[in-house]
């Protein structure tokens, strides 16, 4: 069957069963379970609508999602011009909710919860959460805390965190967490010591965040569900505001959520519960498909999706077989003739001749005209910012348009973010750092539209100079005539227009950076005759710097121990050491062009929860598809309502947890496909290692009973 | 097609259980290891999920076993690559904690530490806790030497604090044990030894410094591996499923750690085939390495002791050289202690009808030179007896093998002055230094862009990279010097409008062809000057995909790529120029870096026929030409702990020729051990007990050195910078009774 027209189909009309859930009753509690692919959250879209349509107010819908990029789809159809006018559902998480009515209700349990209720509550996301428990960590560390550990900061500050919102999103207290990890340790050398360090870190940091009015993650949802939901006001305002609630992926939400809907459930209109057999990506960020389990039998009536209106019958074939031979190390049932048309398997020694070979199919691909890019995923387990950059290379040069999705990239990494902070340094002569003429070089280029690198070189050479408490940058006009016509008149003219606006701005942006590189930004930097001016790209990354900035700003309060005193300064710093790292911007989720060749990692793809008809596995010999990421310093699995405690965590669940997360994410990437899968293989990875992962390994059996069944060897 | 003698048979009919075998130099271990690794794989006993693991001593051997092993899975028309793995055993431990690594308290993702970084590191440490610490110097200084002025001794001085530090930190990760653990010792034996306080706090300096950085050194990845085995018994019974063979090469090397570690991954049931030569140990300096382990194994209970006693390799004259040394280190040698340094089954000659049989013997297949000759006069003699032998043998290899570097290096001035030619022992391949030096230099060009100099050499190595000759080569000569004489590189680069670049320089006639060549190299040019605001591992990928076509190369490019991405949080202030100094080290072979091409670190004489190769006897190992010289067996190379000798370990500028290598790790390990006779012996009486150990060594090393040879061997002997050292003991031996077999024949 031609997989495209499935994916038409799914468009066109849809199957008996998500009609049912489409028309069912707006009365009462309905589960709609299914495989990925099977048009669960499509049949969900359209009851929304349908809803709506019918005369329920739009705000007395809640749509909850686990992660704000599930609600894609649901935000896609309210802002369609056809979606009826009048009030909108409501998306969010549970998270954003438990922030929405904290704001609404913080006079009634700031004191009791322990702030101070005369100031308003200030969140704190994640970054600025880092930079605070740094400020407490950093002279333990000194001390010699976690001595025993080869960790980098960043992530010991992150993983800290993250045991106090598994604290949160479990629901146990903070207190319990070292105890709780200790005893499932079964190594022989004791880590009770470092459990207990980063608890204190956790305790000390949960204080601090008392003493100013910050909540972090861990204590928005904490103060919620125990401060908040107890109170009859909340739920009374809760149980007016919202009658209906559709409630997608609950398998990818916590605990405290399930708990929370568990007990609203009774009370609402209608309910609309969705859940993705065989999903279960979160969990090592705390969701609980278990726990998501106790909703299904509260619910009064359940509808099953069965046919997948993505996958051909070759793919079914491969998913079953790599699931068998992940989990059984062999295969009960196979049909090779069917499944080997649904992939193929390359082999390269070397990584760069499968990039290579990568972009070149895509090219093919791409000339038959039935193919968009949007059809295409590349998917890694990691993806370093040299895989990134060396797809991106390939891709642009073949003239093919893609997106990139990678949670963790340094803001700091963007070219035209480190040139506005250049010229931020050059403006604030007293902060105590300085650009280097390195850095004054490459922001000139940068800026400027006509200056190049050996003129912007010979700039940073005659007209910039580093003097305390001076402004750094000297006049075109002192320079001779000789080197005013080497750096040409026109690059003269806008570097005077440049300097003049630094100059009357000077030391204006201690406070409010965000304002100051707003206003750089709009008059200056986006006028004719400078880089950014119709640069989209420069600038929404300085979109995303000014946002960071703002935030970092709103919730910043100078310390004795911080030499500096201003926000602008301190941001500056710590973007530059690192520490404000992260990109993950929640407005970007929404705006994605979507056709676009899609490389990411495979988790991402996975949460994106799309289908896709090509798919192309890079690297499937690394162990990154297999092994979890591993933090020291916390454990997703122990710290969870399905462990009881004084158990063991032996290597027998470490490799069984891992085999299973496996065959998930590969059971989910198969499910997400309608044409074809592409995989490479290399015998040297990006570090110059061989590597034999247990994706690799399942390959073998299947390709080897392939083999046999077909009786051939040329495998 | 490898066909076995009678003794490697007998190998190749294990099935299971632990064997030891005890190989002689030249008897084929290698190639009988190889196979049976086949033939366990051909057996089809594994599992799907199962592998052969074989353990080696250095990466070359790995490659070897892995060329080796390919071989005889192809002929048997199998897939090749499954089924087996081949590990040095720092690879095996990174495999080990890359899988767990929560077991070993890493976070994933680290990364690992080469020795130049760790070098690097532990010398600044140093140099500080001198600066901090005065009292270390007169503690440890001859006061008849000068240290105040900033000369040579000072020098000397600081780098054997840094080694004495780098030691001390090796030997205490070998023994795990954290500085804090020292420390604990240190203070319940009240030790106030100032060489430990400064191991320790340069140790845990040193410690916190890797921590930040997320990285191990190479001692951490062994300790931590087998922590990681250690601490879970689920995760090692799964990887003793996963390699129910461990066959292990150079047994003899094996140190205490990698003893121990092999031992918990086999397992009381497990199959384990040791090979080795207890006679070639020849790490043991400063190290936990001992033959002693590979020896007891042997006559462990359940192991099945094996010989290969044969050896094909030299001829019967080198045969009789060497093992003479063996009996005569057994039975004569002055000093009881030294007699075990060697040990039987002396080398035997092949029997007739030997698949591989020995080479025919002649009558000048062995020289021992008697005389005294200065250093100067040992190197013009050498290079006056390769000048004569080498016309005549120019289907021959020949290796002149030295003690130390620097004696090589000067024998390498020699030979190339008159006009000898020679083969290096590379770090890098020829490849990975010619792919750094290209890359070093754009750097450096796009560093300093209005350098005209340095855009010019960078530009004449791109256009040279593939071989260009006659008229081309002609016609860049002749545009080059015009480049680099231009007074306004931004014209070149960006002219502006209604301008050409080529008003920038002077005018030139040049073919068509080099004119475009040459401006698409221009715009090469001047699309790295736009890339180099990128991050640095992008913009060598960048310059890499303009450069390279082919794999290998653009492969090191990106792994180039990381590696300065890694220096980048080592070092955050670097700039370009700072990373091109980086690929430097590699491009200059001072660093090692393995690279991708099958070039690389396998290094076959065979292959350079006719001309010479230079190399210190350990590098040697593992290797053999028909002709070789043993340079510099004089008492201070080869001493053998007589009074009279003097030793490599004692400076000048220390006092009472006392070794603190010596005495600092006999201590630390006294403290680990509890051992209060080593913690608070006298001083003096720890590097006593090492020149019994480096005496040992060193005859090893000459065993080695010997066994190198299959035709010919000429040894020679220097009197020193002093022009007071003696022909070393043993070679004395050697003469006398060469002498005497000369007489008798």
């Amino acid at each position: 069957m031609n997989p495209t027209h499935l994916v038409l189909v799914v468009n066109a009309s849809l199957t008996e069963k998500q009609s049912a859930v489409i028309t069912a009753p707006a009365r009462g509690s309905l589960l709609v379970t299914g495989k990925a692919g099977t048009g669960k959250s499509t049949a969900a879209v359209l009851r929304m609508r349908q809803m709506v349509e019918n005369g329920i107010d739009g705000d007395s819908i809640l749509v909850l999602v686990p992660q704000r990029r599930l609600a894609f789809e649901y935000y896609k159809a309210i802002h369609s011009p056809d979606f009826p006018a009048g009030s909108q559902p409501q998306l969010l998480t549970f998270n954003g909710l438990a922030q929405r009515m904290l704001s609404l209700f913080w006079p009634l349990i700031a004191t009791d919860a322990g702030f101070r209720a005369a100031e308003p509550p200030r969140f704190l996301n994640m970054e600025n959460a880092q930079y605070y428990l740094a400020g407490i960590v950093e002279p333990l560390l000194l001390q010699g805390n976690f001595e025993s550990l080869t960790i980098d900061p960043n992530r010991l500050y992150s993983q800290i965190l993250d045991n106090l919102n598994k604290s949160a999103v479990v629901g146990f207290p903070p207190g319990e967490i070292a105890e709780r990890l200790t005893s499932a340790w079964s190594g022989k050398t004791s880590k009770s010591n470092i459990y207990q360090q980063a608890q204190e870190c956790a305790l000390k940091f949960r204080q601090f965040c008392l003493e100013n009015n910050f909540l972090d993650f861990s204590l928005q949802l904490s103060v919620f569900r125990e401060k908040l939901w107890p109170s009859l006001l909340c739920r009374q305002h809760l149980n007016q505001t919202f009658r209906h609630l559709i409630y997608d992926n609950i398998e990818e939400d916590f605990p405290v959520a399930h708990d929370f809907v568990e007990e609203i459930l009774p009370n609402l209109d209608s309910a609309l519960l969705i859940q993705d057999e065989g999903g279960g990506y979160r969990s090592f960020l705390g969701a609980d498909a278990t726990s998501a389990q106790r909703l299904s039998g509260k619910c009064s009536s359940q509808i099953r999706l069965t046919s997948s209106l993505v996958q051909t019958n070759a793919l079914a074939n491969l998913e079953t077989a790599l699931r068998e031979s992940i989990l059984e190390h062999r295969l009960l049932k196979y049909d090779s003739s069917d499944a080997r048309s649904s992939y193929t398997i390359h082999s390269f020694r070397f990584y760069p001749e499968a990039l290579d070979w990568v972009t070149g199919e895509i090219v093919k691909l791409l000339k038959d005209s039935t193919t968009q890019p949007g059809d295409i995923a590349i998917l890694t387990p990691y993806l370093s910012d040299a895989l990134r950059f060396s797809f991106a290379n390939r891709l642009s040069s073949a003239n093919i348009p893609f997106t990139t999705y990678r949670p963790s990239r340094s803001l700091y990494a963007e070219p035209a973010v480190q040139a506005v902070l250049t010229l931020a340094q050059m403006a604030h002569p007293s902060w105590q750092s300085k650009p280097s003429p390195q850095q004054a070089r490459s922001a000139f280029a940068m800026v400027i539209a006509a200056c190049d690198f050996v003129r912007a070189d010979l700039i940073s050479r005659t007209l910039f100079k580093n003097r305390d408490n001076l402004f750094p940058l000297l006049s075109f006009q002192g320079l001779n005539l000789e080197m005013q016509s080497r750096i040409s008149f026109q690059v003269g003219e806008y570097y005077e227009r440049l300097r003049a606006w630094l100059n009357e701005n000077l030391e204006q942006g201690a406070h409010e950076l965000d304002h100051w590189i707003s206003r750089l930004f709009g008059e200056c930097l986006s006028q004719p005759g400078f880089d950014f001016h119709q640069d989209y790209d420069a600038a929404s990354s300085i979109n995303r710097l000014i946002e960071s900035c703002r935030e970092f700003r709103k919730i910043y309060q100078p310390s004795a121990k911080t030499a500096v005193s201003g926000a602008g300064e301190e941001f500056t710093r710590v973007l530059q050491n690192g520490l404000l790292s992260s990109q993950s911007n929640p407005r970007s989720l929404f705006e994605t062009n979507t056709d676009v060749v899609f490389l990411s990692p495979a988790y991402s793809f996975l949460m994106r929860n799309q289908p896709i008809k090509y798919q192309f596995w890079v690297d499937i010999g690394s162990s990154g598809w297999w092994s979890r990421l591993d933090q020291p310093l916390t454990q997703p699995y122990v710290l969870n309502r399905n462990w009881s405690i004084n158990q063991k965590w032996t290597d027998e669940h470490e490799y069984l947890n891992n085999q299973l997360t496996l065959a998930r994410v590969v059971t989910g990437l198969v499910r997400r496909c309608s044409a074809h899968i592409y995989m490479c293989s290399v015998t040297y990875n990006e570090h110059g290692f061989e590597e034999r992962g247990q994706l690799l390994l399942a390959l073998q059996t299947v390709l080897r009973s392939s083999a046999r069944l077909e009786g051939s060897a040329d495998v | 097609m490898f066909k076995p003698r009678e003794n490697q048979v007998r190998i190749l009919q294990y099935q299971r259980g632990k064997m030891g075998i005890s190989a002689v130099p030249g008897s084929g271990k290698t190639h009988t290891l190889s196979y049976l690794a086949s033939q366990l794989i051909l057996k089809g006993e594994l599992q799907n999920d199962q592998e052969i693991l074989i353990v080696t001593l250095v990466n070359s051997a790995v490659d070897n076993f892995l060329n080796r092993i390919g071989g005889f899975i192809r002929e048997a028309q199998l897939l090749e690559n499954i089924g087996y793995r081949v590990r040095t055993l720092h690879g095996l431990a990174h495999d080990i904690i890359q899988e767990r690594p929560d077991l070993a308290g890493v976070a994933n993702q680290f990364s690992i530490l080469d020795e130049i970084e760790s070098e690097r590191m532990i010398a600044q440490l140093s140099a500080a806790y001198i600066g901090l610490h005065p009292e270390i110097v007169s503690h440890l200084q001859n006061p008849e030497a000068d240290l105040s002025s900033a000369g040579r001794a000072r020098n000397d001085f600081s780098s054997l604090v840094s080694k004495l530090n780098q030691d001390f930190i090796s030997q205490a990760k070998d023994l795990q044990a954290e500085p804090e653990t020292i420390l604990n010792r240190v203070q319940r034996y009240n030790c106030s030894d100032p060489l430990l306080q400064m191991g320790i706090e340069v140790y845990q300096q040193y410690q916190r410094g890797l921590r930040y950085r997320n990285a191990l050194d190479f001692s951490d990845l062994i300790r931590l591996a087998y922590t990681a085995l250690l601490n879970d018994d689920g995760y090692l019974q799964r990887l003793r499923q996963r390699w129910p063979y461990i066959l292990e090469d150079e047994a003899q090397d094996s140190s205490n750690l990698q003893e121990k570690m092999l031992r918990l991954l086999v397992g009381p049931q497990g199959n384990w085939v040791r090979v080795g030569d207890p006679n070639q140990a020849i790490y043991e300096t400063f190290t936990t390495a001992n033959p002693k382990f590979l020896k007891a194994f042997l006559k462990e209970q359940g192991v099945q002791e094996m010989t290969l006693p044969h050896s094909g390799r030299s001829n019967l004259s080198i045969i009789t050289l060497a093992n003479s040394l063996v009996q005569w280190t057994r039975e004569s040698h002055p000093l009881p202690s030294l007699r075990s340094a060697l040990d039987y089954p002396l080398i035997e000659h092949t029997p007739p009808g030997d698949p591989q049989p020995n080479p025919p013997d002649h009558p000048n297949a062995v020289y021992i030179s008697k005389m005294k000759a200065t250093a100067d006069e040992e190197i013009k003699k050498v290079v006056e007896n390769i000048l004569n032998w080498l016309p005549g043998n120019q289907d021959k290899t020949v290796a002149v093998l030295t003690p130390i570097g620097w004696y090589g290096e000067k024998m390498a001035e020699a030979l190339h002055a008159a006009g000898v030619p020679m083969v290096e022992l590379l770090k890098s391949s020829q490849s990975t230094r010619r792919v750094a030096g290209l890359i070093e230099k754009i750097l450096l060009a796009l560093d300093d862009p209005n350098s005209s100099k340095k855009f010019t050499e960078a530009i004449q190595s791109v256009w040279t990279w593939d071989t260009v000759e006659g008229d081309k080569l002609n016609e860049i000569k002749s545009l080059l010097p015009l480049l680099k004489k231009c007074s306004r590189p931004e014209d070149f680069f960006f002219p502006q409008p209604g301008k050409t670049w080529r008003e920038a320089i002077e005018p030139f006639e040049v073919s068509e062809e080099r004119l475009q060549e040459f401006e698409d190299l221009r715009l090469k040019f001047t699309r790295w000057q736009k890339a180099s605001f990128l991050p640095i591992d992008q913009l060598v990928l960048t310059i890499a995909n303009d450069l390279f076509s082919v794999p290998s190369d653009l492969a090191l490019a990106h792994k180039f790529a990381l590696l300065l991405e890694f220096s980048t949080h080592l070092h955050p202030a670097y700039e370009l120029k700072d990373y091109a100094q980086e690929l430097a080290v590699i491009s200059g072979n001072f660093r090692k870096f393995s690279g991708f091409s099958d070039e690389e670190l396998l290094f076959d004489p065979d292959a350079h026929k006719g001309k010479v190769f230079i190399s210190t006897y350990h590098k040697a190992k593992g290797l053999e030409w028909d002709r070789v010289y043993l340079m510099s067996v004089n008492n201070y190379d080869f001493p053998s702990a007589q009074p009279y000798d003097t030793y490599i370990g004692e400076k000048w500028f220390i006092r009472d020729n006392f070794n603190p290598q010596a005495e600092m790790l006999s201590r630390l390990t006294g403290l680990l051990d509890g051992d209060e006779a080593l913690i608070f012996a006298p001083d003096g009486q720890a590097t006593a007990a090492a020149r019994v150990d480096y005496a040992a060594e060193r005859l090893r090393l000459l065993f080695v050195g010997i066994t190198r040879a299959r035709q010919s061997l000429v040894v020679t002997w220097n009197s020193g910078k002093n022009k007071d050292k003696t022909m070393a003991l043993p070679l004395e031996a050697l003469h006398a009774i060469w002498r005497g077999t000369d007489e008798a024949a």
